[in-house]
């Protein structure tokens, strides 16, 4: 008799157990085990406080990740969170896809809604609603192989930064001195060398924008601006007249000593560990305009059709509250100001000095987030035959820019 | 008297036999393609999941009004008119000096069909490398002898060569081992009686050996062309369409369509024209054999 009872309290315990188990599904991009390991150690922190929870992260490749995403939203299997970049959160604001988490943020004082950046809110946010918190406000900056520019003897970005000499012009000289082509090594090199395919935009927009120019503005394509023109013109040179920068269908890589300088994000440059140079960072060469930093930004959304969509809102703001982006900032750094006006900030990553980091905190206070647009696919997919044109020698600049303007034109 | 006859249950068992596959025929081959058909007269957008009957619109747009349909559909025929010629003749000629043994016979065959079950991703990779611009060892090799190679996967006219090319040889092997199945089953005795009969390699070749592939050839031929006009990872790795959508043909703009611009309803559309020109093809090639025998 003791024994039934006992099996069925401990049945009645465990059928309890799992109606209220619930899962936390949330997809990333990352596979990084520094990063992964960090993330699991904020959600063990969650699920010790919430008792029956378990979440589990759910890498998608970063090529595939839109892709992926959008498939298991379609196929009736959302995860409950994700992370979701800024040239996709215009489509995904607009399609409906999102949870409004405004009401979880704004009504807890604790959680201090106001210290994010209002300017790092824009694209997550319509009227009152709230959709995503950026948890990657991630500038681009110059990275440089400081060895190198040490055998050329010339002065390292750093030291032009100091001397007030830092522009896209004396970049050009510095990459020109520093190529030796027919050794396979460059100047420069665009971010992960894929500055002609997926990654024009991150490769030209800093540019363009310390020119003057933008991409476009208030529905009007700006490529075509002489200040873009510009901006795009110094470019090519360093391509196919400098043939200072790896050119188009060449493979030579900033990490194993294939190229001097290259710009990227701190969260995509952690093969500087196997570096076997020593490395420096320098915030982007400014231009006529002066300095135009460069923002890629990256937010954490719940999914309106996930199956949990009160417990995901509650993980959103446990994983952006102040002590947690503070963790995460080592790696990804936060929207919040107070993070990134803390010392703390300063020492979160190993791998970067405070002076580093006091450069990303910067460049992210200075900065402008990357373009983005609702119909941003279909303007890629318009730029991107007739931006190839751009990338041969004796291609004519004005002409090419235009007709990447029409191309865009009707989707703006 | 049994209450079920013998033929009866010889059917059941047979169609219990048959269930496991025809169940699987149904579920993941029949079933999608006819939804892809009621798709296709659909504006069906994958990441809102709102969905409009729209008709015959969706071919109307890509068959008049889209210009890259075009484009695109003249890339496929161009990729297919390069590639099934090379493929089989290179495949007919291998499998002529593979077929006889000699030393080093299965070396060979092992070296040319080897691409065949190397992963797609590798082979594009290790080609990527291989037709970079002024350092990659194509452009070297050629240079040695006074050529100065183009930048093989970035000039519009060269890279559709350099993807035929790359993906001849990542597949002609199978054709190769096809044609060596196909030669070793004609009986020497036809060949040997036409030497004694005095008749030339060439006469041997023209009149025996090639009406007797025929079979083989038409297969060959079908398969290949199917194979071509749906090609996909091999653009998407190599060239991504580009340059300037020289290489990008029906498989890769369906996929753009459908998976990043979200319009499901217009890739289906796309993937039924791409069916009946296929079909059609197929059925040509059909008609192609009876003229043959």
């Amino acid at each position: 008799m003791i024994k039934q009872i006992v099996l069925a309290t401990a049945l009645t315990a465990f059928s309890i157990s799992m109606a209220f188990a619930q899962d936390l599904r949330m997809t990333v991009w990352t596979g990084s085990d520094a990063h992964l390991g960090m993330l699991n150690d904020i959600a063990e922190e969650f699920e010790s406080t919430h008792p029956g929870v378990t979440v589990n992260f759910e890498t998608i490749p970063f090529s595939d990740y839109v892709r992926g995403l959008t498939l298991q939203l379609a196929g009736g299997n959302p995860p409950d969170l994700g992370w979701l970049l800024e040239s996709s959160a215009p489509i995904f604001v607009d399609a409906g896809v999102l949870l409004d988490v405004s009401d979880k943020l704004r009504n807890d004082a604790a959680y201090n809604f106001s210290d994010l950046s209002q300017s790092a809110m824009t694209l997550w946010q319509s009227s009152d609603a709230i959709y995503g918190i950026p948890f990657s406000t991630s500038p681009y900056l110059t990275y440089y192989n400081a060895s190198m520019f040490s055998s050329a003897g010339i002065a390292t970005p750093n030291q032009m930064v100091k001397e007030g000499s830092w522009t896209w012009e004396a970049l050009r000289i510095a990459a020109k001195k520093l190529s030796d082509p027919a050794n396979g090594v460059y100047g420069f090199q665009s971010p992960d060398g894929l500055g002609y395919d997926s990654r024009i935009m991150h490769t030209l927009i800093p540019i363009v924008r310390s020119y003057g120019g933008e991409a476009w503005v208030n529905g009007k394509c700006g490529f075509d601006s002489p200040e873009a023109i510009q901006a795009i013109t110094l470019y090519h040179q360093m391509i196919f007249d400098d043939k200072s920068t790896v050119p188009p269908g060449e493979q030579a890589n900033f990490f194993t000593g294939g190229a001097a300088m290259t710009i990227n994000q701190i969260s995509r440059v952690s093969n500087l560990d196997e570096a076997n140079f020593e490395w420096g960072l320098a915030p982007l060469p400014s231009g006529p305009s002066g300095e135009s930093p460069t923002i890629g930004q990256a937010a954490i959304v719940a999914f309106a059709r996930g199956q949990n969509t009160e417990l995901a809102a509650e993980f959103l703001k446990y994983m952006t509250d102040t002590k947690n982006s503070a963790t995460m900032a080592q790696f990804f750094p936060t929207a919040r100001k107070s993070v990134l006006e803390g010392d703390a900030f300063l020492n979160s990553n190993s791998a970067f000095s405070a002076e580093q980091i006091q450069i990303v905190a910067d460049a992210i206070s200075k900065g402008g987030v990357l373009p983005s647009h609702p119909a941003y696919p279909q303007i890629e997919a318009a730029m991107r035959p007739r931006f190839d044109a751009l990338w041969q020698a004796d291609a004519v600049i004005p002409s090419v820019m235009a007709s990447v303007c029409r191309a865009i034109q009707p989707l703006l | 008297m049994p209450i079920i006859s013998l033929r009866c249950r010889e059917s059941i068992t047979g169609w219990l036999f048959v269930s496991p596959t025809l169940a699987g025929f149904l579920i993941f081959f029949f079933g999608p393609l006819i939804a892809v058909f009621g798709y296709s007269a659909t504006e069906w957008n994958l990441l809102t999941q709102e969905t409009s009957f729209v008709g015959f619109e969706n071919y109307t747009d890509a068959l008049t009004e889209n210009q890259d349909f075009w484009l695109v559909f003249r890339n496929s025929l161009v990729f297919a008119a390069g590639l099934v010629p090379l493929n089989m003749v290179m495949a007919l000629s291998l499998a002529m000096a593979l077929s006889r043994p000699f030393a080093g016979q299965v070396l060979f065959r092992t070296i040319f069909f080897a691409p065949v079950i190397t992963a797609a991703v590798a082979w594009a990779i290790v080609w990527k490398f291989l037709l970079q611009g002024e350092t990659g060892t194509v452009n070297q090799m050629l240079a040695i002898v006074g050529i100065d190679g183009p930048n093989w996967l970035r000039e519009p006219n060269w890279a559709m060569v350099a993807v035929i090319v790359t993906r001849v040889l990542k597949t002609v092997g199978l054709n190769m081992i096809l044609y060596i199945a196909a030669l070793q089953s004609i009986p020497r005795d036809y060949t040997e009686a036409a030497l004694l009969e005095g008749a030339s390699r060439w006469q041997i070749f023209g009149r025996i050996i090639w009406p007797l592939l025929t079979p083989t050839t038409l297969v060959i031929m079908i398969v290949t062309v199917v194979g071509s006009l749906k090609v996909f990872d091999h653009i998407y790795l190599m060239t991504g369409g580009g340059p300037e959508n020289g290489t990008m043909v029906l498989a890769f703009f369906i996929y753009e369509q459908g998976f990043e611009f979200f319009n499901v309803g217009y890739a289906s559309a796309l993937a039924v024209i791409m069916f009946f020109l296929i079909v059609a093809l197929t059925g040509l090639q059909l008609r192609l054999k009876g003229g043959l025998q």
